[in-house]
């Protein structure tokens, strides 16, 4: 991984380092005055201060992450910790010279103290403690200092210069160091990168805190590694194609907006963004050496490319305005991320955070500077199943509402296909109506499938897909909800046959009827009396009420509380006196609503003043034997469905006719009026079709006999004086000779002797 | 017993006429059906309440069609008993469709059809706008003539078209035929512009008809009235005259007069007696009679969904007349 190159370069850089580095640097406007002697102080007392500090930093980096924002100053660059100590991994660079090398790029902070104790400025030459003599002299050529070393501190330092806090404005033309792998212009006041060039063998350039607005002047630095421009006004990544051995590269605290040509810095391992403006990330790709990307105190709120990075480990981005995981999703992508931060942005503060960072990054080691422990990350699964399943549970939901909604508009399409059916045949529709629909089911279901993706196309594409599984030529639909059932479609009747649990049936209070004939649901009244005995509320809607007589058939039922018949295919409603008549007949249910209205004492006055009359008409006028067929015709009915159905029970059976018997004893004056529906009228009307044949023809043989004896007995009445008359003559004739008369009787006395 | 009628026809045809042999049929129909039942309680019971029954009117409740026009006694029977159980709906003051006013129908007849009660309206409604409002008596006359005289309303309907169309009617053999193609020619010319037929030609046909029908007319007297008081009219005119007249509905003698359309005290007695027995009732409706009156009438009006009381142009005046005085004979 390492390039061994570099490896042998810091070592010999570090041989030096205990070395004090004395340069001279003569500027060329102040000739002798301006001789300054610095000490540039790399000596082993001064390091334990600086390992402290660099301990604490790394520690405080790696514990507490938020820290630095409570104290933000441009000193603190947490940063370039991680990058020192990364570097300090990387090159397996012995402790201590590590940090003293990076320690430019780290933080200012830990070396003010000592350093301003060192110098106080370039002229104020400060006590020579030990170390380094630079001097700066002002050179002949204009505005650039020449700087110039002695030999004895070339010969120390000959592959290190280190130019702190040296007020300098640009940079010293550098002579005859063309060795110099190390340079080091902290603290100072340049605005441009130039004089540099020939430095060729350049590896490590800090220019942290100076005041350069543009990356220039480094094509020629090819072999530079450590790059550092931290706390400087680049606004710009730019100029680097040629440094594509660069391993660290530090642009914190610059005013970049957008992270760009770096893609061909294949080697690089550190990239700090931190205190930046970006608000994306992406165009990363290339950078395919990359383990650590720091991306802190930004306003990134969406980060992408981040998979393209095959070894990044360690990224932070707290302090960002992330605020959700989508934005940030590819970071699930990435298979070597080990290390993240969120802290700092909005997303950490969800009650979602960690379960989902955990769930979606299964190889995170670290997040938030804490380790993950398997503990967290069972939770975070168990939590993710939750939600999955909650999902899942609600897409089926979200599913069985599509698909009732799509059988609901099945039935209903269906229904009014088979109703402008019924409107084309006016004659003889009842018995068609009800039996052509579920005969040929085939154009029905071809108009469903071509109205299918209009009516799906609000929904997300997961569902639509999931749905054209679903059959969507379901004729009916049966459902309970609460204490709601309700059915759709004529099929829907069947299911009263159904075992309902005891606890349904009981908790069913409102039944409605959808697209169903009403006579088809007369049909099933007796048996939703029995399984459904709690019910109150009947609803209809799309039932074909048309007709005031045809609510005589609820009079059957135990219980009606409510009554909801909506305008919708019940024609009825428009009548001004349904609610009346349904008032009169249903009298005895003492209902209290009417489609939502309550009943006032009123409406029951007027009902009955409307109607009593009819009652009292159809019951002490009608004559018994007319009576006796009425009510015994809903009697047999009832008693048949017993029959077929409940007959084996006998116990149910007796309180069924108590029931009906209850039933008939509560309004006699108006049991007669009821309701048989248009099938089994029309039986009926056949069958008395039947018997009138016959009894014309035994009337008409009766009468015929009649007329016939009538015609004989008038006959004989008109024969009969005569006969009379003859008869009496006869005798009158017979007797007259008394003596022959009276021989001729002797005579037979004689003779039948 | 011996009416000349009776003697004039062989018995067979004489039962056949008079409509015996129809309730000798349906008695023995009905005693059929329910024989169980029936031989409980004695079949001499049976008859005697049938042919009572008959007598009452009570025997067409609630029975089919068939039945219910088989006879013109039966027809007069539905036609006051239709009046008797609804005439609490014309009190009211309400005016309804058609087919709310076949609905009411249904209830007594189950298979009533709608085709009658569609004509009926037509002629309170002109044979226009079938949506529109009739008042009860308005509908109840129209639909008597309707009801009462279907068939002879058909054969009328279909010589008014053949004089429209200007050919001497075949159902009619008019003694002076040929006098009356003559006169014909020109009300043919006149009838471009002028509406219906004229009168006297028209009465001259329909005298033919009651001559020559076998089904019950108006009788041919009183058509002449309606006929005589107009030079020409339209088929629906003349509809209309026979619904408003007294005389027709006189000798129909299954209705009141218009007058007294709303009065029937019997009943009106026994309304009050049922609304006493009202579930939950309120004493104050037993208590004092206005208070029974004063929440009938005044809520509908009020709070109901009932509608305003708008009245067809067409009706108006009738309708209004009738409510009027159902008011007058209330109070």
């Amino acid at each position: 991984m390492i390039p061994g190159k570099y490896r042998s370069v810091s070592g010999r850089a570090t041989n030096n380092v205990n070395c004090g580095l004395h340069l001279v640097i003569q500027t060329s406007s102040l000739p002798e005055k301006n001789k300054v002697e610095f000490k540039l102080n790399k000596e082993t007392s001064s390091f334990p201060g600086r390992l402290l500090q660099h301990d604490l930093e790394r520690n405080y980096s790696s514990r507490q992450g938020d820290g630095r924002v409570i104290s933000p100053s441009p000193r603190n660059k947490s940063s370039c910790i991680s990058s020192t100590t990364n570097v300090t991994e990387l090159c397996g660079l012995e402790m201590k010279t590590a940090m003293s090398s990076l320690s430019a790029f780290g933080d200012s902070s830990t070396q003010t103290p000592s350093k301003s104790r060192m110098r106080q400025g370039c002229h104020s030459a400060g006590p020579n403690v030990s170390g380094d003599h630079i001097n700066l002299v002002s050179s002949s050529m204009p505005s650039f200092p020449i700087l110039q070393r002695s030999s004895e501190e070339k010969i120390l330092y000959s592959d290190r210069l280190t130019l702190e806090r040296q007020k300098l404005t640009v940079c010293p033309i550098i002579d005859g160091e063309e060795h110099l792998r190390l340079l080091n212009f902290q603290h100072n006041f340049i605005t441009r990168i130039q004089n540099i060039s020939n430095l060729q063998r350049l590896i490590f350039l800090d220019l942290y805190d100076n005041q350069i607005e543009e990356i220039s002047g480094l094509s020629t630095l090819r072999s530079l590694r450590v790059l550092l421009l931290g706390k400087n006004r680049i606004r710009k990544i730019s100029n680097l194609e040629n440094l594509k051995n660069l391993d660290v590269l530090d642009l914190h605290g610059n005013q970049i907006t957008k992270v760009e040509n770096v893609n061909h810095l294949c080697d690089l391992r550190v990239l700090n963004l931190a205190r930046n403006l970006l608000s994306h990330v992406d165009n990363l790709n290339g950078l395919d050496s990359l383990t650590e990307l720091n991306l802190r105190h930004n306003q990134i709120t969406s980060v992408r490319d981040v998979d393209n990075l095959p070894c990044l480990q360690r990224l932070f981005l707290s302090f960002n305005n992330i605020s959700s995981f989508e934005n940030v999703s590819c970071l699930a992508d990435s298979s070597s991320l080990s290390d993240i931060t969120f802290d700092g942005n909005p997303i950490a503060q969800e009650s979602w955070y960690k379960h989902t960072i955990l769930q979606n990054m299964m190889q995170l080691r670290q997040l938030d500077m804490k380790r993950v422990t398997e503990e967290e990350r069972r939770m975070a699964s168990v939590v993710a199943k939750k939600e999955e399943e909650k999902k899942r549970e609600s897409h089926k939901q979200s599913l069985l509402k599509e698909k009732k909604r799509l059988t609901i508009n099945n039935v209903a399409r269906k229904w009014d296909l088979q109703q402008n059916r019924g409107a084309n045949i006016p004659t003889n529709q009842d018995r068609k109506d009800s039996d052509s629909p579920s005969q040929d089911p085939c154009p029905i279901d071809g108009s469903t499938i071509s109205a299918f993706p209009e009516e799906t196309g609000s929904l997300d594409s997961g569902l639509i897909s999931a749905l054209q599984g679903l059959s969507v030529t379901d004729t009916h639909l049966v459902e309970v909800d609460g204490d709601t059932l309700s059915l759709y479609g004529s099929g829907a009747l069947e299911s009263l046959d159904r075992n309902w649990s005891v606890q349904t049936a009981g908790m069913v209070t409102t039944v409605s009827f959808s697209f169903i004939e009403f006579d088809e649901i007369v049909q099933v009244l007796p048996k939703l009396k029995i399984k459904f005995p709690n019910s109150l509320h009947l609803k209809f809607k799309e039932t074909n009420l048309v007709m005031l007589q045809q609510f005589n058939a609820l009079a059957q039922l135990r219980r009606v509380d409510q009554l909801t018949v909506d305008p919708q295919g019940n024609p009825v409603v428009n009548f001004t006196l349904w609610k009346y008549y349904v008032l009169f007949r249903l009298s005895h249910f003492s209902m209290q609503k009417i489609n939502g209205t309550e009943v006032t004492q009123n409406d029951m006055i007027m009902a009955e003043r409307l109607f009593g009359i009819l009652a009292h008409v159809a019951s002490s006028e009608l004559p018994q034997y007319r009576m006796i067929s009425i009510l015994g015709d809903t009697r047999k009915k009832q008693f048949q469905y017993l029959l077929e159905t409940k007959g084996k029970k006998p116990g149910i059976t007796s309180e069924e006719n108590n029931d009906s018997k209850r039933l008939t004893g509560e309004n006699t004056n108006r049991a007669t009026l009821n309701y048989t529906t248009r099938d089994f009228y029309n039986e009926k009307l056949e069958e008395i079709k039947e018997k009138k044949k016959f009894c014309k023809m035994y009337i008409e043989d009766l009468v015929k006999e009649a007329t016939e004896i009538n015609m004989k007995n008038e006959a004989l009445q008109k024969l009969w004086p005569q006969m009379f008359i003859e008869l009496v003559r006869d005798a009158v004739i017979e007797i007259r000779n008394k003596n022959s008369y009276m021989k001729l009787c002797l005579q037979q006395i004689t003779d039948q002797k | 017993m011996l009416s000349p009628e009776r003697l004039a026809l062989p018995d067979y045809e004489y039962l056949a006429q008079q409509h015996v042999l129809t309730y000798m049929e349906d008695a023995v129909c009905q005693l059929l059906e329910n024989k169980e039942d029936i031989s409980q309680y004695g079949i001499a019971r049976f008859f005697t309440e049938y042919f009572n029954s008959v007598c009452q009117g009570t025997h067409i409740l609630f029975r089919e069609f068939s039945f219910i026009q088989a006879t013109p006694h039966n027809r007069a029977s539905f036609l006051r008993a239709f009046w008797r159980c609804f005439r609490t709906v014309g009190k009211n003051g309400d005016l309804l469709t058609m087919k709310e006013y076949h609905c009411l129908l249904q209830l007594l007849c189950p298979d009533f059809p709608l085709e009658l009660t569609q004509k009926a309206a037509r002629i309170v409604l002109m044979d226009d706008a079938m949506d529109c409002l009739m008042s009860f008596s308005d509908f109840l006359f129209a639909f008597q003539i309707q009801f009462y005289y279907s068939e002879f309303l058909e054969s009328v309907a279909a010589i008014y078209q053949d004089l429209l169309s200007g050919k001497n009617p075949n159902t009619v053999i008019v003694p002076t035929s040929s006098s009356g193609q003559h006169r014909q020619r020109p009300a043919l010319g006149e009838a471009s512009m002028l509406e219906g037929v004229e009168a006297s030609l028209f009465y001259q046909c329909l005298e033919n008809l009651c001559d020559r029908h076998k089904y019950s007319c108006p009788p041919p007297a009183l058509v002449k009235e309606v006929l005589s008081n107009v030079q020409r009219l339209t088929f629906y005119g003349f509809l209309v005259a026979l619904s408003k007249h007294h005389g027709i509905n006189q000798a129909l003698g299954a209705l009141p007069d218009k007058g007294d359309l709303m009065h029937d005290p019997a009943m009106d007695e026994e309304l009050e007696r049922l609304l006493v027995q009202v579930p939950g009732l309120v004493n104050s409706v037993s208590a004092s009679p206005e208070a029974s009156c004063l929440p009938s009438r005044t809520p509908p009006r009020v709070a109901s969904p009932w509608r305003p009381l708008h009245h067809s142009r067409k009706v108006d005046a009738e309708s209004d007349g009738s409510t009027e005085e159902t008011d007058e004979s209330e109070t």
